[in-house]
């Protein structure tokens, strides 16, 4: 159990508990042109722990993740206030080069998307772009992120062949494995199964067990049971307000915000 | 935590509020045991007593109805927060109020060989043991369906008094017994039953429990109370 | 209720007649020029189509005309592609929701509908023109400005279509690749230009068709030629432009090649589009 402090206080001390935060946001808001989508975010996001956020739709929990590698920043008129430290650098500030973050937080979307080449050449390209390796050490590389991402069996005799006839699961668990394969410290997974069937989705599931003692894991997810099943800490967020943050065991037995308690019990109105 | 407002699904709802009107029904089916069994006693009726036996078969009934409703509701509902422990605490109590019958069941079947010898003077004091029983019990239901945390605990820390009641009554069976060995059969019979009653006091608090997790999502904090309780080993047995 | 129904379906057997109607007679007057074309043409055919100029008249062919469409039309798409490609991926990539691009791209939908008439015209005015006062009035038509006037009518359809094909590649696809860390150029160049590889290509393959049937820009460009020209700089002969001069020609057998030229073309056109679909199809797994 988790100390009294937790209770009371919900935000940033939740992650102090055991480990070291990878992750420090501080006064995070957010703006798609005048709308204000995040207001004052202050997290933790402990190092090697799996973090879910929950939240209905429009909450602010995907903007959230897509202000952790600035992947916003393609679009024009969104902007990000405040902070999010990476090791104690700040991430936001446009001095953090962007290849650089985007080594160190990689990212996987909610619809598979390989890139239109070979299943080989989907793993080997971003880690062509950071590093000139030879021959060998690429296939050794591409080896290690497929059978870390539990998908090498499966492919290991089509590797020439192009991605897109691979499954839907299959193609997910690729792109876990492109985004795995660069070796970044944070994993943002943003709702990774919502387009998979069930069995599929307990793969990735049990990937993400595995995977988290090698990386920091914020997953974002709409399915509150896979919540539940994957995470350690949970974050509920409603209208871009961070409502609540804590153990996951504590978020779905007994939530400390009545709005997380309606939001997990299904009574939402 | 009653939020007050209801569940998106409707029909959610609804089996939650059978579900705990389950329990109060089956926890008045109980206690209405309990009162008939000290009724029989009293009135020395061996037939009446039999059918109260015979009664405690519809309270397993409603305890395996209620299993059945809480597998139901963990499988196609997965609750969660409050209604999670809902259920769980419907499950547990269910099983207490299962033992507070089987209990009252003994007292009646007690009954039987009691009715059969000459009447001993000490009855009355299991009437007021009984009472005092079927009271916890009524008020730690009360405090179930309210979701009455305040009350349930109230229930808990006024069992000292079953208890002592008990130890009383334990104490008067005893000079009965060495002052006319012809009066230990009937007294081993009252001491037993004195003891079931006793023991449904205990599972009205661990109901009273139950009932303050449902409600705060913490175990009822037992070094709140220790002092108020007589450190004798009859009144220490909270933990059972 | 039923005399409801009723009206229904009253009102939709008359709407869905009326529409198969309209089908209908768009489908007549296409199949009609289709075996008006096969028919006049096959009767034309004849193997000195293939081996003889257009200086022989009557009992010439039209080898000079097709190969100079095959130049011309070589140049205006050799032009039109890389412009075309370069501008839709700049429209798409780095101009999407910019008040610029979207001016650009209103343009070159006007550009798309201008009259091809015009085209020639003005290729007259800015190659043709000025080049006949270098050579000292002796005037040069040629096949290349031929080709800058097919161009011309090219690229906007080549611009659209880039355009329009990178920008149905899912953003999931460029935001997967900028959270790699990849530039914006190697995302455009390797990843989504590869994704809208085979859209851009058929439109490049439309482009053609819709060019190798133009006779308008051609007129004040390449301007036509009795005899076989492979020089760009020479005046050129194309198939529309001769399938124009012999309609106008009183003589039947002119007619008769004027035909074989129009089935030549309306082929080439067939086998473009039949091309594209092609590859439109094998490639469609992709990106549903």
């Amino acid at each position: 159990m988790t100390d009294s402090a937790l209770a009371t206080n919900p935000a940033p001390v939740a992650a102090a508990a055991a480990v070291a935060p990878k992750l420090i946001v501080r006064d995070l808001n957010f703006y798609y042109g005048g709308f204000q989508a995040l207001k004052s975010i202050s997290m933790d996001i402990p190092e090697k722990q799996v973090t879910a956020i929950i939240g209905p739709s429009g909450c602010g929990k995907s903007t959230l993740l897509r202000i952790f590698n600035r992947i916003y920043a393609i679009y024009p008129k969104q902007e990000a206030k405040g902070s999010i430290e990476l090791d104690g650098e700040n991430v936001l500030d446009p001095g953090y080069s962007l290849n650089r973050l985007r080594s160190k937080v990689g990212m996987v979307f909610q619809k598979p998307v390989p890139f239109p080449m070979t299943i080989f050449e989907n793993v080997a390209y971003g880690i062509r772009h950071h590093e000139k390796l030879s021959k060998a050490d690429m296939e050794g590389r591409v080896e290690q992120a497929m059978r870390s991402a539990a998908l090498w069996d499966e492919v290991k005799d089509k590797l020439k062949q192009n991605a897109l006839g691979l499954s839907g699961g299959q193609q997910q668990r690729l792109c876990i494995a492109r985004a795995i394969a660069l070796r970044p410290e944070v994993l943002l997974l943003d709702e990774p199964t919502s387009a998979l069937d069930p069995i599929a989705t307990s793969r990735i599931e049990q990937l993400v067990e595995e995977l988290k003692s090698q990386f920091t894991i914020v997953i974002v997810t709409h399915n509150m049971q896979q919540a539940a099943r994957v995470s350690d800490l949970t974050a509920f967020m409603y209208l871009g307000e961070l409502i609540e943050f804590d153990q996951t065991e504590k978020i779905f037995t007994k939530p400390g915000k009545k709005q997380t308690e309606d939001y997990i019990t299904g009574r939402f109105g | 935590m009653n939020t007050g407002t209801d569940h998106i699904i409707k029909s959610y709802d609804s089996e939650l509020t059978r579900l705990t009107g389950e329990i109060v029904r089956m926890g008045e089916l109980a206690v209405t045991q309990l009162e008939a069994a000290i009724d029989v006693l009293e009135r020395r009726d061996e037939r009446a007593a039999r059918r109260v036996v015979g009664n405690d078969d519809a309270i397993d009934q409603l305890e395996q109805e209620i299993g059945h409703d809480v597998v139901r509701l963990l499988a196609l509902r997965a609750p969660m927060a409050s209604d999670l422990r809902n259920v769980y605490a419907a499950l547990r109590i269910a099983s207490d109020i299962e033992r507070i019958g089987d209990y009252a069941a003994n007292v009646a079947k007690r009954s039987i060989p009691l009715s059969m010898v000459a009447p001993v003077a000490p009855v009355g004091g299991l009437h007021q043991l009984a009472t005092l029983a079927a009271a916890e019990v009524r008020q730690v239901l009360v405090a179930y369906r309210d979701r009455d945390a305040e009350r349930a605990y109230q229930v808990w820390k006024d069992d000292v008094v079953l208890d002592e009641a008990y130890t009383g009554y334990f104490r008067q069976l005893l000079t009965y017994m060495m002052e006319d060995p012809r009066n230990i059969t009937p007294c081993t019979h009252l001491l037993f039953m004195a003891k079931n009653i006793e023991r449904i006091g205990d599972h009205a608090t661990n109901i009273a429990e139950n009932v303050w997790f449902q409600v705060t999502g913490e175990p009822l904090d037992k070094q709140r109370s220790k002092r108020d309780l007589t450190s004798s080993p009859e009144t220490t047995k909270l933990g059972e | 209720m039923s005399a409801l129904y009723l009206r229904r379906r009253i009102t939709n057997a008359v709407a869905m007649s009326l529409s198969m109607l309209a089908t209908l007679v768009g489908l007549a007057f296409l199949a009609w020029i289709l075996w008006e074309t096969l028919r006049q043409g096959i009767g034309a055919l004849d193997l000195k189509l293939f081996t003889k100029v257009t200086a022989y008249g009557e009992d010439g062919g039209l080898l000079n005309s097709m190969v100079g469409s095959l130049i011309i039309n070589f140049i205006g798409i050799g032009l039109a592609t890389p412009i075309g490609v370069l501008a839709g991926t700049w429209l798409a990539e780095y101009a999407n929701r910019t008040r610029l691009g979207e001016s650009i791209r209103f343009l070159n939908d006007i550009l798309l509908s201008a009259p091809s008439i015009v085209m020639g015209l003005f290729v007259y005015t800015i190659i043709v023109l000025p080049s006949t006062t270098l050579t000292h009035g002796s005037t040069t038509f040629s096949g290349f400005a031929g080709g800058v006037a097919l161009a011309l009518i090219a690229l906007p359809v080549i611009v659209r279509t880039t355009d329009e094909m990178l920008r149905l590649v899912p953003s999931t696809l460029r935001e997967a690749a900028l959270s790699l860390g990849v530039p914006q150029w190697k995302l455009t160049l390797q990843i989504l230009i590869r994704a809208a590889r085979s859209g851009i290509i058929t439109g490049v393959l439309l482009a053609l068709a819709r060019i190798s049937g133009e006779t308008a820009p051609l007129l004040f460009t390449a301007f036509g030629n009795n005899y076989m020209a492979f020089n760009p700089m020479d005046k050129m002969s194309s198939l529309p432009q001769i399938i124009y001069q012999y309609a106008n020609d009183p003589g039947d057998a002119m007619h008769a090649l004027a035909w074989a030229g129009a089935f030549v073309v309306t082929m080439f056109v067939l086998l473009l589009s039949l091309a594209s679909r092609l590859i439109l199809s094998r490639n469609k797994v992709s990106h549903d």
